[in-house]
């Protein structure tokens, strides 16, 4: 590294002493339960409602129209989406955001709002439709 | 089994050849790009790097410089990329490598000459997370007329030992990406070490050192590629202790909300 550079380092250095990162723990913490969905509950979800069910090797009715919404928009329901979609959405958008930091893509600060902010959009999505589905 | 067949097996001094070795040279006084200088030199089944390295200044060319003292895995100075992999020279065996052999100073520090690196920033981040005991104060007032040791259980001993085998040879600050696109990231050693006195039951400075830790070039920097557990020559896993480093960095930042 050349001269100039060790000195702007330094000089950065002064500036971000101690600054610190109260939001971190939040998407670390999120990151870290979206992992655990994503490796636990995810795939059970994909096996029954992607490859057991369009087989036939569930019985026809057991996610019927009438079954599927009343499951779907009740409190149980509510926290499936949370740890089947939200969840998992704010890993995707961690992961995201230090992969663009790695490629050096746009700066850190925009993409954290880009990506958790994209992330809160879908989930707060996803979980008002249940919600309307609850009181519909 | 006949003589010559446990002889290969094991290592022997006998079996003498030739292997090249590459090594990238930087000489400041010479403001020509860094170039490559091969060497060739004889060597057994018992030569290191570092004794290749020895061999090449005392027999072939006394220009190369380079960092060595301790020649067993104990002083941290002669670490150098092999192949593009970080690597102590003295715990590196010419033996296990076929074909040309390229060496190159540590990634990630700027070259002062050679494969000598500027550690400067390295001993920086170290010393910003305070690794000594702070405020080790024994069990009891001193009394000169039964004077008392400090007391650790082995248990509690155990919770901090393997973190504490670091030599501070840097070889994890050349395979974290992380340090690579940010040298202000506090790094696997200083994060290690600040972790080791945390877990240390004679110390008291943890939430001295969680005001680093907890910043985002401290432990949330760190993405988890785990390349520095696999370098270290040690064994300390600094990957482990970063990322127990976050939970705890999680749990100071709780705290602190609560408490305002």
């Amino acid at each position: 590294m050349s001269k100039p550079s060790m000195d702007r380092l330094s000089m950065n250095k002064q500036a971000a002493q101690h600054k610190q990162a109260f939001d971190e723990p939040l998407w670390w913490g999120l990151f870290s339960a979206g992992g655990v969905c994503f490796a636990v509950i995810l795939p059970a979800v994909i096996l029954f409602i992607a490859i057991l069910l369009p087989l036939g090797l569930l019985p026809a009715e057991a996610l019927s129209y009438e079954r599927a919404s009343a499951l779907l928009f009740s409190v149980p329901g509510f926290l499936f989406v949370g740890a089947v979609v939200c969840l998992p959405l704010f890993h995707a958008a961690h992961r995201l955001r230090h992969g663009l930091f790695d490629i050096s893509v746009g700066n850190d600060a925009l993409n954290k709002k880009l990506m958790y902010g994209g992330a809160a959009l879908l989930s707060v999505l996803a979980l008002g439709l249940v919600i309307a589905g609850m009181l519909g | 089994m006949n003589t010559e067949q446990i002889s290969t097996k094991r290592v022997s001094t006998h079996n003498i050849r030739t292997k090249h070795i590459s090594v990238k040279r930087y000489l400041p006084d010479n403001p020509a790009e860094p170039y490559w200088q091969p060497y060739e030199l004889p060597v057994d089944d018992s030569t290191s790097l570092l004794d290749a390295l020895n061999h090449i200044k005392e027999q072939l060319d006394s220009t190369l410089s380079y960092r060595w003292s301790c020649r067993m895995a104990i002083c941290g100075s002669c670490g150098v990329m092999v192949n593009g992999i970080p690597k102590l020279g003295c715990k590196t065996f010419l033996r296990d490598y076929e074909g040309e052999i390229r060496i190159e100073p540590l990634a990630h520090f700027p070259v002062q000459r050679d494969l000598v690196v500027d550690m400067e920033i390295f001993l920086e981040h170290l010393a910003a997370v305070k690794p000594y005991l702070i405020d080790d104060n024994p069990v009891k007032a001193f009394d000169p007329n039964a004077p008392e040791t400090y007391q650790q259980s082995p248990a509690q001993l155990e919770r901090y030992k393997q973190f504490a085998n670091c030599i501070n040879c840097g070889l994890c600050y050349s395979a974290c990406p992380q340090f690579g696109l940010n040298q202000e990231f506090l790094g696997p050693a200083a994060l290690t070490l600040a972790h080791r006195y945390n877990l240390d039951s004679r110390d008291h400075g943890k939430k001295q050192r969680m005001a680093e830790l907890n910043r985002h070039e401290g432990v949330w920097s760190c993405t988890f590629v785990g390349f520095c557990s696999q370098v270290c020559p040690k064994n300390v896993d600094p990957a482990a202790a970063v990322n127990q480093g976050k939970v705890e960095a999680a749990k100071h930042t709780l705290i602190a909300l609560f408490k305002g």
